[in-house]
């Protein structure tokens, strides 16, 4: 798979330096300064995720419910003042345009696409989009955007729901999709979110 | 002229939930049979996604996934003096067809009915004396018993995944559940779904009045779930759009999620679509079914030879399809003879309206069918009647299945139907209102039947089923008792204002009342009065088979499904391990 | 104890977010060479006002007080007329929220009774009619297009005899006159009167309370009016929240990805 990375240009050279709030200073050393995330697998797009998702991620991360040891310490480091101007911060930042497109084949467009709006009868997989909200935009208080978040980082994570590293998913209802996807399906899927420019944040 | 097929072994008629398993049982069993669906074949993928399917007006106001009603409807009157005329738009209940049939839109809501309830007219009679029951009544015996049933009863539970909580356990109480079961011999395959607010609310007063609340058993699952098919299932999500609707995230028990794909591998099963069954053919001595008759979506004639023809349709189709094919003496309510029609019966639905001030908040929209919380203190004969002047009962739940609001906008009595005022109370209510459902036997009378239509048919020119129905006063006077302490336990839930609503007869055809409709072609031990044996075989044509609810001499307290599921299990033994082996009379006429 | 939707959010940190937000164009993008970074670019609408706060609780869009009129397809002006203020009589504005006309309920109407519905989808239409007993309900040989088109009929000319057309009377005139048809034993050239009132009443709630794909409930006013989340509905984790409301705006079938509803009046009312 190759990968073409979108540069963000910044018009204000002060806004590129200051940090908008001191808080999310920690968060702009790896997610980048404006959220973007950066394509290794382990860094997502924060910028316009949901505010409740975000604070239930950082609130699992603190307890150990998800699994990081990166996270896990500056997540404890978190009061709840802190945590909520975090991701409220977050959450109010514009969807940048996808860092990364993955040049995926025909086919794959297809099947990510398929994968998204309908689902696989054959691997008794329902559409993503069903709880992951129109074009994967995210559901309020229910599921995150997908939309232009990072492929190599939703991989990682669709990998760990499979293997058993990540279990903070509500009901398993994350582990049961994920153990029936091969790795082509998660390649297709997660280049096809990636591709998709959200526009809105995930929060309607 | 019909072109005549290759000969198979068995023909089912009908691929819904009964269909699907007893194919796929015959089918692995080695035989070569036949199903034929009038409805199309869907699956979760693609038919029954989101956000599509989570369309009120298409699928709960029009009914998009039920029997085609401009082609085949069914008329009604509620006395034989009437003129029976043709229900236009389905309302009071809503058949299914398709693929999976009425399964796919069910709201999975799996019982069990009582050890009671199989031998009704004996123990009523043992427990209450011969006079008590109002003379009209046609109370009867299965010819089954609870026993009997229970390890079916367990295996379909397990091919479901139902969640519950068991209250007896081979005879001992258990904590939680409901201790009016009858003895299972096992817990239920995964635990009971999360409480809905209301249900909670029911609970603590139900308790609080002594009485013993249990999470309703759901076949919308607690948690994922592998079954003995090694098909698997997903949790439930709470999304509130069951009953009519098909469930997106595979977490409705429907054929399509337990059985189908099991089915449709085999290749000892052809699945035929699009074919509407006119008749089950008799050879001359009319005492032998050599197949049936089937009209395509292209209109072409076909008969399907078979040696074996079960026909798995819904109840009331079942019924037609006797009568169609002429098996079995139809009842007439004049004389009281014959037995295809005879034990119509229905579901005696009540409701409690709990108001509560704007500072609780209920959201009913977050819901499964069956996320209930219920007692059977007043179902079945778990209470003691005398001199009460009626048997059956009801069970009474907090069971909040939807907030759709095109449908369900409560408001107490008073408030205008339209209007301002109308539009304030839907405001204040909506999100702050708790509805019980008493959910209430039906006894069968000498006076409700089936038969078929004189004047009215189909689209393919058959007469169509015209059914006979209103309340016995038996069940009027049940409601009324049962509603009572329905409002008791609202009022013990602190609501402002309370309202019950005993149901009332006539029975309409106007207002949804459960999709039970059952009797019909009733199983007994005595063929004067029954259509089939114990083992849903047919007294007088020995190698059909009839399933379905259309069984049932009288409904209990519960929904049918579950009991259904059992018998189908049950049937599939005796097709196994006797009938085929050696085919005939199982009980001697 | 409400459940924690959105982060507490100082003023401070709202002022310095929405500024940073303003400053930071966000459909800027330089592309070394891929076509499909500038498509996304383009598609990605630049703001002109700070986003809203990541409360799940988004701001009422405000319903045009005039809503731009529907193209009407099925209903002639003088039906419209009689539609429009007898739909808003049935469902008026009010504190509560909007009425029947700034929801779209007449829009609706047209669309339903000028398509598969009207023309009689779902209905058994063999006769003989025979009228029966209120258990056997409707027994006309009718569609709902051919109901109200005659109904209709029938009330314009009624009223025109009378006085003022529907649309020029009081709204207590206007209410007398539902009143007498909902309550009437007369027939409008063959329609009883009840029967054409029930239906009005019925498909003026569909139009209110159905999914905004279908032309009504514009803006999703009824569904927020109530605090019915509407089509994506995941719960399993709020069921656990006993008590506490549930906020977040309503959604439809018929949206995408940035909140825009598509309007398919035209789903069938079956399924294969």
């Amino acid at each position: 798979m190759k990968y073409v990375l979108a540069t963000l240009i910044l018009l204000s050279a002060s806004v590129a330096r200051a940090a908008p709030l001191p808080e999310v200073a920690t968060c702009q050393a790896c997610h980048g300064v404006h959220g973007e995330g950066v394509v290794d697998g382990g860094k997502p797009r924060l910028a316009g995720q949901s505010a409740h998702y975000l604070d239930k991620q950082l609130r699992d991360f603190a307890s150990g419910a998800r699994d990081n040891a990166i996270m896990g310490a500056i997540a404890k480091g978190l009061n709840d003042q802190t945590r909520s101007k975090v991701v409220a911060f977050y959450a109010s930042l514009p969807v940048p345009v996808p860092l990364e497109h993955a040049s995926a084949t025909a086919a794959q467009a297809e099947r990510g696409h398929q994968l998204a709006i309908e689902g696989a009868e054959g691997k008794r997989v329902q559409a993503c989009n069903n709880c992951h909200g129109p074009d994967g935009s995210g559901v309020a208080l229910s599921a995150p955007a997908l939309a232009g978040q990072l492929a190599t980082y939703l991989a990682a994570q669709l990998k760990l729901w499979q293997q058993g590293g990540r279990k903070n998913d509500a009901g398993n209802l994350m582990s049961s999709v994920a153990s029936k996807l091969d790795d082509a399906d998660i390649a297709a899927v997660t280049s096809y979110y990636a591709g998709l420019s959200a526009s809105t944040p995930a929060s309607h | 002229m019909a072109q005549r097929l290759k000969e198979v072994d068995v023909v089912v008629i009908g691929v819904g939930m009964v269909g699907s398993i007893l194919a796929k049982e015959l089918a692995a069993a080695g035989y070569k049979v036949v199903g034929l669906e009038r409805g199309t074949t869907r699956f979760t993928v693609p038919e029954f996604q989101s956000p599509g399917i989570h369309d009120e007006l298409r699928f709960d106001v029009r009914k998009a996934l039920m029997q085609d009603n401009t082609r085949e409807p069914v008329t009604f009157r509620n006395h034989s003096s009437e003129t029976g005329l043709p229900i236009r738009r389905w309302e009071s209940f809503l058949p299914g067809t398709g693929l999976g049939g009425s399964m796919v839109h069910w709201n999975g809501q799996t019982f069990r009915f009582q050890a009671n309830d199989f031998e009704l007219a004996t123990r009523t009679r043992e427990r209450y004396g011969k006079g008590f029951l109002d003379p009209d009544l046609t109370l009867q015996d299965w010819g089954v018993t609870y026993d009997e049933l229970e390890p079916h009863y367990d295996r379909f539970e397990y091919l479901l995944g139902t969640s519950g909580k068991a209250g007896n356990l081979k005879g001992q109480i258990q904590p939680g559940g409901d201790p009016h079961e009858s003895p299972r011999s096992r817990d239920y395959p995964t635990p009971p779904q999360k409480e809905h607010y209301s249900g909670a609310l029911f609970r603590k007063a139900a308790s609080s009045l002594g009485h013993h609340p249990f999470p309703q058993p759901s076949s919308n699952l607690s948690q994922p779930y592998t079954n003995p098919e090694g098909l698997k299932m997903n949790t439930c999500v709470f999304c509130g759009f069951c009953e009519r609707y098909a469930c997106e995230h595979y977490a409705k028990s429907t054929p399509q999620t337990f059985i189908l794909p099991v089915l449709l591998a085999n290749p000892n099963f052809e699945l035929r679509t699009g074919c509407q069954v006119q008749r089950i053919n008799l050879d001359s001595s009319k005492k032998r079914a050599t197949g049936v008759t089937y009209i395509d979506n292209a209109g072409r004639e076909l008969e399907q030879p078979a040696s074996l023809v079960i026909t798995c349709l819904f109840a009331i189709n079942n019924i037609r399809m006797l009568l169609l094919s002429g098996i079995g003496k139809p009842y007439d309510p004049a004389t009281g003879k014959g037995v295809v029609g005879r034990n119509y019966a229905y579901q005696t639905m009540s409701t409690v309206a709990s108001f509560f001030d704007e500072d609780v908040i209920i959201n009913p929209f977050m819901a499964s069918g069956a996320s209930g919380t219920m007692i059977n203190d007043f179902a079945g004969d778990n209470f003691d009647h005398s001199g009460l002047g009626f048997v059956g009962g009801a069970f009474i739940g907090a069971v909040n299945t939807n907030g759709r609001p095109i449908q369900y906008h409560p408001t107490p009595p008073g408030t205008p139907t339209w209007g301002k005022g109308w539009k304030d109370a839907v405001v204040k209510h909506y999100n702050h209102t708790v509805m019980f459902s008493l959910h209430g036997s039906s006894v069968s009378q000498r006076q409700n039947y089936a038969d078929l239509d004189p004047t009215y048919k189909d689209a393919w020119g058959q007469p169509l089923l015209r059914i006979t129905f209103d309340f016995p006063k038996n069940d009027l006077k049940m409601a009324e008792y049962v509603t009572a302490r329905g409002v008791e336990i609202g009022k013990a839930m602190g609501a402002k204002q309370v309202v019950g609503s005993p149901r009332k007869g006539p029975y309409t055809t106007q207002q949804y009342q459960t999709t039970h409709n059952t009797g019909g072609t009733v199983m007994g031990n005595d063929p004067s009065t029954s259509v089939v044996n114990r083992y849903l075989q047919s007294w007088d044509v020995p190698n059909v088979f009839v399933i379905g609810a259309s069984a049932y001499p009288q409904n209990a307290s519960w929904n049918p499904t579950g009991t259904l599921g059992a018998l189908t299990y049950w049937v599939a033994d005796a097709l196994k391990s006797k009938y085929l082996k050696s085919p005939g009379h199982l009980v001697s006429p | 104890m409400k459940l924690p939707t959105s982060p507490h959010v100082t003023r401070r940190s709202f002022v310095v977010s929405a500024g940073v937000a303003t400053v930071v164009p966000p459909a800027v993008a330089l592309v070394a060479g891929s076509a499909g970074a500038a498509a996304a670019a383009a598609h990605h609408p630049a703001r002109s006002s700070p986003p809203a706060l990541a409360s799940a609780a988004a701001p009422v869009p405000p319903v045009s007080s005039t809503p731009e009129r529907p193209v009407y397809l099925f209903f002639n002006t003088a039906e419209v007329q009689f539609i429009e203020a007898a739909c808003e009589r049935l469902i008026p504005a009010d504190d509560a929220g909007a009425g029947a006309l700034a929801a779209g309920v007449p829009n609706y109407l047209d669309k339903q009774l000028g398509g598969a519905w009207g023309a009689g989808e779902r209905l058994y239409r063999s006769g003989p009619w025979i009228q029966g007993s209120p258990s056997q309900g409707y027994q006309l040989p009718f569609t709902p297009a051919e109901l109200f088109r005659t109904a209709l009929r029938a009330i314009n000319s009624d009223l025109a005899r009378q006085g003022p057309p529907f649309s020029e009377l009081s709204a207590d005139a206007q209410d007398g006159y539902l009143k007498s048809l909902e309550k009437g034993s007369h027939d409008l050239d063959g329609v009883p009167a009840a029967v054409f009132f029930d239906m009005l009443l019925k498909m003026s709630i569909e139009g209110f309370f159905s999914d905004p794909v279908y032309g009504g409930n514009r803006d999703m006013v009824a569904w927020r009016m109530i605090g019915f989340p509407g089509a994506y509905a995941d719960y399993y984790e709020a069921i656990d929240h006993h008590g506490v409301k549930f906020e977040r705006a309503p959604m439809s079938i018929g949206e995408d990805g940035q909140g825009h509803v598509h309007v398919h009046p035209e789903i069938p009312a079956s399924v294969g």
